[in-house]
């Protein structure tokens, strides 16, 4: 090895800090997401879903990725919080009347089985859209596009690109701005309207400089042999070690459990016109399969995860 | 020895261009050459190595005529993708050539075009990421990395399908001088290492010309000089001093100038090296100072910083204690290692970013009380990207926009106007659409917009790079005149060079703040990296000389 390549050895690595799960197998972190996932859509029971969504807010904050999931999380809670507030209004086949008032046309009723049931929906909204943001923390992009190719390269290619270019994008559209302030023209002036409509020219620039960089994009794909004929696939993987196959195992076993358990209804919930007991199903021998099939892969692979 | 490629009378047009790229080009390259390729901005480098790959006319259109071969191929039929694994290619911008993610993602692309076997393709991803040391690197996204390691990266890309022709189209054009310094030695390794055939296009002539075989210089698409490197030196001499290292300018100007007879053997030095043993065989003659002019006093303060903390984490600001004046009639250089801060600090000089701690007086009035729009009346901030300007069709319009914005009377709106055109040469180019402009011409369009509402304050933010030496000149002297006529000019560099010629006091950047702030014959003179090449050169001899021109030769006395 040369000095300068011993050298290149010496310094620290980067990219290596990626989330734990990032560095597993990706078909092993997509199965144990996809579990996760599965798992978010299926559970109505809303203690087990506060469960569930407490294991993937843990799991996130776990790979160090909480604060980059929060527009995720706002998201979801601007949503849940809409759905929280507006469904007891219209569902109505709750017995335990909490206030009711007529309102215009409108007869209004607020049950306690429509609350609880508005409060459940929101957080399964979360539980959902944090289990793809999961997915995104699990799975680099390359890795996503390795699994996607093996379906659609094109697609795949089209997500990798993307990725890759959105940001450029962003600090593209930030520069062209701050270019314009510095020649006096007031972006940031007057209400939301006006300063959209004072940024509505920088859009023009902003798409020629996208469309630019398409086309030089383009040019060095065509010049790296893109397009040349039957592509070869890249194999190089990381080998499969414990923590995978027990990502992996843990994955398919919830994923099974989780079918018995809707089959047995030990994951269902009935919220009308009675609630049901919530506590009743936590013990049940396929929910409690499901969260340790969930929670013991993921603290093995993000405590000792190091590949 | 059997060419790898041949031109034969290429001549090119772009599609919807009146005038040709390539113009009747014949030449030949043969296997291990280091090929030069220089030429101004709009010479036709960048299309030559396009032709070479079949991007012309493949990708691009337009009218070809000619023949252009690459061993057996003939790029008419043969298309960029069928050339691929003959023909590498690195672009000049590192952002625009990247598909992949990560690092070594990046690098396996090319291959799995190819169709190399998995097993192959891990094999020369880790020689590729070994050969340009980025191993550290391997898995990092590239989103994370600095130009120049992505540039290292595109480098990698294209090494790793083992081309037998590389080329390198300004490679460097977009990066700091660090990493422009890295990129050339991997460059100048691989080509000593493994005998590579390069043809390498850049500006950079003093950084470049000692590692090339041949040079070929380029002028409105035809082939000027197709030379060794000492020939091209003899020719410049008479023709196109500006292409020359300063070592060689400097041992030009000996005995008036006849400058192809300056050393016993007749060769000009290209590098500090050979400039220094020159100068120990050199007989009779020695380099003395020449009178300078004398300074003139700078005017009133235009631009005050007190204290002030600058950064993107208030708990880490990269400055911190940051007091410094900026006075008419000068002339400054803000110097300093990438990710000093020099980009981040004159972004608060006119209210783009605002500082932790400390304040920034304009003309007197805080910053922090104006807008940026109002800022802008006192000083103008030119980024590092001119296209970020562009919002208009014509140049005039562009023009007129900013005077728009300024908010000023009809009158003076068009005594500045005519004012500036005629400072930065426009008047050709007003009615052109600012992207169909060459580089060098979109920077002066760019200033234009930014510094038409004559501003005491202009600042600069790296405005050379990927500038040839003749638009480079050019700058140099509208700033110093623009100086002279009482504005203050600051202008963020990391070109050494460029700094020496026009500045008349250098501020240099480090971890803890100002690190040097004075003259620039005092700040340059001594200074490991901060130097010119011919401070280098004649430091202990002559101690506070930068450039040939304070340099005049001398019969010595001894």
């Amino acid at each position: 090895m040369s000095a300068h390549a011993a050298a290149a050895g010496r310094r620290r690595p980067r990219g290596t800090a990626a989330c734990a799960l990032a560095r597993r197998q990706p078909a092993a972190s997509a199965a144990y997401v996809a579990a996760v996932a599965f798992a978010a859509l299926v559970v109505v029971n809303p203690i087990q879903v506060a469960i569930l969504l407490g294991v993937i807010v843990a799991l996130l904050a776990a790979a160090g990725r909480l604060h980059a999931s929060l527009p995720y999380v706002r998201v979801a809670l601007a949503v849940g919080l809409f759905l929280a507030i507006l469904n007891p209004f219209f569902s109505r086949g709750g017995l335990d009347v909490i206030w009711q008032a007529d309102l215009w046309i409108f007869e209004i009723t607020l049950t306690l089985q429509g609350l609880v049931y508005g409060v459940t929906t929101a957080l399964r909204l979360t539980a959902v859209v944090l289990a793809f943001a999961l997915f995104n923390v699990a799975l680099e992009p390359d890795d996503q596009l390795g699994l996607m190719s093996r379906f659609s390269f094109r697609s795949g290619l089209v997500l990798s690109l993307a990725t890759r270019l959105l940001p450029v994008l962003s600090r593209d559209g930030s520069h062209i701005a701050d270019a314009q302030r510095s020649r006096g023209m007031e972006l940031d002036r007057g209400n939301r309207r006006t300063r959209a409509a004072a940024r509505l020219p920088l859009l023009g620039a902003l798409l020629t400089r996208s469309l630019e960089r398409a086309v030089d994009v383009a040019a060095a794909m065509e010049a790296r042999g893109y397009g040349s004929g039957r592509r070869s696939r890249w194999l190089h993987r990381r080998p499969w070690r414990a923590a995978d196959v027990a990502l992996a195992g843990g994955a398919l076993v919830a994923a099974v459990a989780l079918l018995a358990g809707l089959l047995r209804g030990a994951v269902g919930y009935g919220f009308f016109p009675l609630l049901d007991d919530p506590w009743a199903q936590l013990t049940d021998p396929w929910w409690v399969v499901t969260v340790v099939a969930l929670v013991v892969p993921g603290v093995v692979v993000l405590t000792r995860g190091r590949p | 020895m059997t060419a790898i490629a041949q031109f034969t009378g290429v001549t090119y047009t772009y599609p919807g261009a009146t005038r040709p790229a390539l113009r009747d080009v014949t030449l030949s390259i043969r296997p291990a050459e280091v090929i030069l390729l220089l030429g101004g901005s709009g010479s036709g480098k960048s299309t030559l190595l396009r032709a070479l790959n079949g991007l012309v006319p493949h990708f691009h259109g337009g009218t070809f005529a000619g023949r252009v071969t690459v061993d057996e191929f003939d790029t008419r039929t043969a298309r960029p993708h069928d050339l691929a694994h003959r023909v590498g290619l690195v672009f000049q911008d590192p952002e625009n050539q990247a598909v992949m993610t990560t690092v070594e993602r990046e690098i396996a692309f090319g291959l799995e075009n190819l169709g190399v076997a998995s097993s192959a393709i891990t094999r020369l991803v880790e020689e590729a990421l070994i050969s340009l040391g980025l191993s550290h690197l391997r898995h990092a996204p590239l989103a994370e990395l600095s130009g120049g390691e992505l540039q290292k990266v595109a480098l990698a890309a294209v090494i790793a399908t083992q081309p037998h022709l590389l080329l390198l189209d300004e490679p460097t054009s977009q990066l700091d001088p660090v990493s422009s310094e890295e990129l050339l030695s991997a460059i100048r390794r691989l080509s000593e290492d493994t005998g590579a055939t390069i043809v390498l296009a850049e500006h950079r002539v003093e950084r470049c010309l000692h590692l090339a075989t041949r040079v070929i210089y380029m002028e409105d698409g035809a082939v000027l000089v197709d030379a060794a490197p000492q020939d091209f030196a003899g020719w410049a001499v008479s023709t196109r001093r500006e292409l020359l290292p300063p070592v060689a300018r400097l041992f030009a100007r000996r005995l008036n100038g006849q400058a192809a007879a300056s050393a016993a053997d007749g060769h000009l030095p290209l590098t500090v090296k050979d400039a220094r043993h020159m100068l120990d065989v050199v007989e009779g003659e020695t380099p003395r100072r020449r009178e300078a002019d004398p300074r003139t006093a700078p005017g009133d303060v235009v631009l005050k910083t007190e204290k002030l903390a600058v950064g993107y984490e208030r708990a880490a600001p990269l400055l911190e204690g940051v007091s410094l004046e900026l006075r008419r009639g000068e002339l400054v250089a803000l110097m300093g290692e990438n990710g000093a801060g020099k980009s981040t600090l004159v972004k608060h000089f006119n209210g783009l970013l605002k500082p932790f701690r400390g304040t920034v007086r304009l003309l007197g009035a805080d910053v922090a009380t104006l807008s940026v729009a109002e800022a802008a009346r006192s000083c103008a901030l030119l980024g590092q990207n001119p296209n970020d300007y562009f919002v208009r069709d014509t140049v005039a319009a562009e023009i007129d926009l900013t005077l728009e914005n300024l908010k000023l009377d009809d009158a003076r709106r068009n005594e500045l106007a005519a004012r500036i055109v005629a400072e930065l040469d426009l008047a050709e180019l007003l009615q052109r659409d600012p992207r169909d402009l060459s580089g060098g011409e979109r920077t002066r369009v760019a200033l234009a917009a930014v510094a038409c509402g004559d501003p005491p304050l202009v600042v600069l933010d790296e405005p050379t790079r990927g500038m040839d030496p003749t638009r480079k000149a050019e700058l140099a002297r509208t700033l110093r005149r623009w100086a002279a006529d009482g504005r203050c000019v600051l202008v963020v560099t990391h070109d050494v060079e460029f700094a020496a010629r026009c500045a008349s006091r250098v501020l240099v950047l480090g971890d803890s703040g100002v690190l040097a702030d004075g003259p620039v014959d005092e700040v340059l003179n001594g200074s490991l990296f901060f130097s010119t090449q011919v401070n280098r050169l004649l430091r202990h001899a002559l101690p506070g000389v930068l450039h040939e021109d304070e340099v005049e030769w001398g019969v010595s006395l001894q």
